[in-house]
């Protein structure tokens, strides 16, 4: 049997740090691992298709796979949310325990057969950062009318929170916050903030995120031309999403702290955590987004939720009774 | 021909129909583009199913109208040798391309369009954005409008042709007809 | 058997010549496009070098074209330069203009040149502007005894400037594409703090050089009225009118200047996004339409109908060119352009010469934007990764393209002002009288290659 060529069309830029060069890395690995047998040409965002078509293209066949967010395509089924990551969810660990082991890549599969394709998680963001803000918060009241960018559910829970929410792409979040267009903005974390240079026009960075405790990507494979592929070819496709699943969390964990610290030292930025209330406030209003899922009428969005909770309400024990308490004290004591 | 002739007139008809509707949407992009200025400079709101709609009326607007800007001879052309031809030669040209250019690129546009927009109503698709406008499909639909009119007007366009080839050019409406080139500005659009 | 790569490389060149070649036969470009490149990627099937699976790429970016937050500026643009022309704003600005200068020599040809780029600012549209000045200045010129050299080359030239003085869709459109192959170029280069392009960037970077050109135009004429006093006699206004002046200008000038100024102003300012400005243009012309009683159904209609076929036009253009762009970047062109521009002897301004050429020579018969759609996605890549500016590229092929609508024997501008001007007018007066022009539009882009600061200065100064 002769080499295949697989087009793999992604959502983020070339070269973007953690999840564009998440992506190229998961398709070179596939075509070393494979001999060459399964090639994969990666095309970056908008090469091919623009970014937020990639899961169409797949679905089109114009490409065989895709890398990008499940809750980017959430107007397809608000069920896929959760394979990313919702507003006060999982973290990195809890998520991929929840796929692997707690029946979440079992639901994932099944909202993903009505298309035809199935999915990988493929990278994880770890804890997100919750925002570039150009004045101070004290208060949740300070929220009232900010205009404030950010994306999917968590822009939900903002709203409910009382900012005003927009929507805008990567490439012209920063512009707008020069001019006044917003106020605040919200994209990843350090590694990714500090390359699109918010710094210069917001000095206060808000930590964690609440809204995306998580953020994990996907690799979207043809699902008939997957399971056509000779075994270990399929093998081999499963197999390094899961090793750049873990690949592009270590990445995060090892190079976020590094451009928080060129942020704070040469840029003269104030990381800040948000004060108690929105915390507060952020949780009730994220439960009631949750809430507005558990009570869709679309039965697969009902049983995704659940399974969800439910998950989350088993790992959590695990979180709050080891790792917390953990971190808490060696935050305290720990001096070095 | 005359039969043809009717069929030509009942397609630009239709495309004249259509096009003078879907105009106004461009009434529709100002005001409510202009009504989230307002609402988000003055009143601190904003909602994202208004930005969606102004964003979505362009979409809309500019393919339901592609047809009747082509019955109007909207749609440039490089007439160094067009604009001086005779009418035989334009007819001749305009057959040739809708039948080598327009109908194939319809063809191809409506071939791989219509599983994605299937595919967009089958889970009534609505805005990418949270909150955002419902009935992504329906926009999406105007692809297909968009190829169906344009289709329709290259249809027309070879119905002209042979018209006029044939010698028949007075069974066309005078707004219709080909001018040899006294006036220079006549095959000209607005841009 | 040849080499796959090498025919699909061959077949994407053959392909860009044989669409010229097609386009030359008059049938509507946006289609022509498409349909050649269609023909092509069937060849290419043939021999195995294009999947037509990719076209399966083209639904998907029509919907992204849909839903361009960008691009929708465009049509809100247009429906503000088509209200203000439709209502005869732009009429009574031109006249009262000319009032004003009236009684220098030259003066009227200064005040159309002057209105220009005010039109050309709020429009963009060059047949609209160079029509509407054609029609109501070339007689009033003619009449007081303006060699008709002058009058014409004036006139074209002055209607050309919607391409480059801001807004123009032009460039709404460059700085969408320009926006994205930057980000792109930046990071593949692994530059990962690139400084954004934004519509705005290319909007304040065309700013000086769109007044470097009209002081250019001005010059000239204030050189022609001292040089040769016969070709631009003064039009003295007669004192019974003169009274009126003020109240004239209170009127007539200050409200579109105050409305374009603003609207332009919030744009370079940062108050408000190119798309945001333009709701407010567009319902600023509509208040002073309203204001003198010309805001009437048919008025209305009128511009609806235009705005919208205008915009389709320009929209099914890019739909067109899309086909284009999948199967020459798919049949392996993206390399071979990469591989003639990266090895030219003399680096990136050599490269960026070569472009200007292939872009003025195209010029000749293509439309501004058919030109930037086709060209651009293909080279500007290959450009920015040699280091070239992204606003100075913008505004320079701003400015190229702009000379190529003022080029006998095929300059659009030439042929609105031809279909407009009476018949007694010779069309050689037309070709000799845009000469000079030309002249100063070639001295214009010498000026900005040998100082790009005049284009980068600005924007970098707005960023801060
Ligand atoms: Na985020
Ligand atoms: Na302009």
């Amino acid at each position: 049997q002769g080499n295949i060529t697989w087009r793999m069309v992604t959502t983020w830029p070339k070269n973007f740090p953690g999840l564009g060069v998440g992506a190229q890395r998961l398709g070179d690995r596939i075509t070393a691992a494979s001999g060459g047998r399964l090639t994969v040409q990666v095309y970056s965002a908008g090469e091919l298709v623009p970014p937020l078509q990639s899961l169409d293209a797949v679905i089109d066949g114009t490409a065989e796979m895709s890398h990008g967010a499940a809750y980017y395509w959430q107007n397809k089924s608000p069920a896929l949310s959760f394979f990313t990551g919702v507003p006060y969810g999982m973290t990195t660990p809890e998520l991929t325990a929840w796929m692997r082991y707690l029946g979440g890549q079992e639901l994932w599969d099944e909202v993903y057969d009505q298309f035809g394709v199935q999915g990988f998680l493929s990278g994880n963001t770890g804890t997100q950062a919750g925002g570039w803000f150009k004045n101070e918060l004290k208060s949740v009241e300070d929220l009232k009318g900010v205009r404030f960018r950010t994306p999917g559910l968590g822009g939900r829970v903002w709203e409910k929170l009382g900012a005003t929410v927009t929507n805008m792409a990567a490439g012209e979040i920063f512009q707008a916050l020069q001019s006044g267009t917003l106020d605040a903005a919200e994209f990843v974390g350090p590694y990714n903030d500090l390359a699109l240079g918010f710094h210069q026009v917001a000095k206060n960075y808000y930590m964690p995120s609440f809204v995306e405790s998580g953020l994990a990507t996907e690799l979207v494979v043809d699902k008939a031309k997957y399971q056509a592929l000779p075994e270990d070819l399929q093998a081999i496709v499963k197999d390094v999403c899961q090793a750049e699943y873990d690949q592009v969390a270590a990445d995060f964990y090892a190079n976020d702290p590094r451009a928080l610290r060129t942020l704070v030292n040469e840029h003269g930025v104030t990381v800040r955590a948000f004060p108690e209330d929105i915390m507060e406030a952020g949780a009730k209003a994220s439960q009631e987004v949750i809430e507005e899922l558990r009570n869709s009428d679309d039965p697969m969005v009902k049983k995704v939720t659940e399974s969800f909770i439910e998950g989350l309400s088993l790992v959590r024990e695990r979180t709050e009774m080891v790792d917390l308490p953990y971190q808490v004290s060696r935050q305290k004591y720990l001096k070095y | 021909m005359r039969v043809l002739a009717i069929g030509f007139r009942i397609i630009c008809g239709l495309n004249a129909l259509i096009g003078h509707i879907f105009s106004w949407l461009s009434l529709g992009i100002v005001l409510v583009c202009f009504t989230v200025v307002v609402q988000r400079y003055f009143f601190a709101t904003s909602y994202v199913w208004m930005q969606d709609l102004y964003i979505w009326l362009n979409g809309a607007m500019f393919t339901a109208v592609a047809g009747f800007a082509l019955m109007r001879n909207d749609h440039v052309r490089v007439d160094i040798f067009y604009r001086p031809a005779k009418m035989r030669t334009k007819a001749v040209v305009d057959l040739i391309g809708a039948v080598f250019f327009l109908l194939p690129f319809c063809a191809v546009v409506y071939a791989y369009s219509i599983p994605f927009v299937t595919r967009a109503w089958s889970y009534s698709e609505g805005s990418a954005n949270v909150g955002g406008m419902p009935g992504l499909y329906i926009l999406k639909s105007f692809i297909i409008v968009f190829i169906a009119l344009l289709a329709l007007q290259g249809l027309a366009m070879i119905l002209k042709s042979i018209i006029v080839i044939a010698g028949h050019s007075d069974l066309l409406p005078v707004s219709q007809r080909y001018r040899e080139s006294a006036n220079l500005s006549d095959s000209e659009g607005d841009a | 058997m040849m080499d796959p790569v090498l025919i699909g490389e061959l077949l994407a060149g053959l392909m860009f010549f044989g669409i010229i070649g097609f386009l030359l036969l008059g049938f509507p470009v946006a289609f022509t496009l498409a349909g050649v490149s269609l023909m092509f990627a069937a060849v290419g099937m043939a021999f195995g070098v294009f999947d037509p699976s990719n076209f399966g790429a083209l639904p998907n970016r029509y919907i992204g074209f849909m839903t361009s937050e960008v691009l929708v500026a465009v049509p809100l643009f247009i429906f503000m330069g088509v209200m203000l022309e439709r209502s005869n704003i732009a009429e009574q600005l031109l006249l009262t203009m000319a009032k004003l200068f009236g009684n220098l020599r030259g003066g009227l040809g200064m005040s159309v040149i002057i209105v220009g780029s005010m039109l050309a600012a709020s429009t963009g549209v060059v047949g609209a502007t160079v029509v509407t000045m054609g029609l109501i200045s070339l007689p009033a010129m003619l009449r007081a005894g303006y060699d008709p050299k002058l009058a014409t080359g004036v006139i074209c030239a002055s209607g050309t400037l919607g391409q480059i003085i801001p807004p123009s869709t032009v460039l709404i459109f460059m700085g969408d594409m320009l926006s994205g192959i930057n980000s792109q170029v930046q990071m593949a280069k692994g530059n990962f703090a690139p400084t954004a392009v934004s519509v705005g960037d290319l909007f304040a970077g065309a700013l000086l050089p769109g007044f470097l050109l009209v002081g250019l135009y001005l010059a000239y004429t204030i050189f022609k009225a001292i040089t040769d006093p016969e070709s631009c006699p003064a039009t003295p206004v007669p004192p019974e009118e003169k009274k009126y002046l003020l109240r004239e200008v209170a009127v007539s000038l200050l409200p579109p200047m105050l409305l374009i100024l603003s609207v332009l102003g919030s744009i370079l300012g940062g108050i408000a996004t190119p798309t945001e400005a333009a709701s407010v243009g567009a319902v600023g012309a509509m208040i002073l339409a309203a204001l003198r009683w010309r805001l009437s159904f048919t008025i209305l209609r009128e511009t609806t109908v235009a705005t919208a076929t205008i915009t389709s036009m320009v929209f099914v253009i890019l739909l067109g060119a899309s086909v284009f762009s999948i199967v020459f970047r798919l049949m392996g062109g993206d390399n071979l352009v990469h591989e003639f521009l990266s090895n030219l002897p003399g680096g990136p301004l050599m490269a960026v010469a070569v472009v200007m050429a292939i872009m003025f020579v195209l010029g000749f018969i293509l439309d501004t934007f058919e030109i930037i759609f086709i060209v651009i996605p293909i080279t500007a890549p290959v450009l920015l990764m040699m280091d070239v500016d992204p606003v100075w590229l913008g505004v320079i092929v701003g400015v190229n393209l702009q000379t190529s609508f003022l080029t006998p024997p095929f300059g659009f501008a030439l042929f609105y002002l031809r279909g407009v001007a009476p018949d007694t007018l010779p069309t050689s007066a037309i070709y000799k009288g845009i000469l000079p022009f030309v002249v100063l539009q070639v001295l214009a882009i010498a000026i900005l290659f040998a100082f790009p600061g005049i284009v980068t200065w600005l924007p970098r100064l707005i960023a801060g």
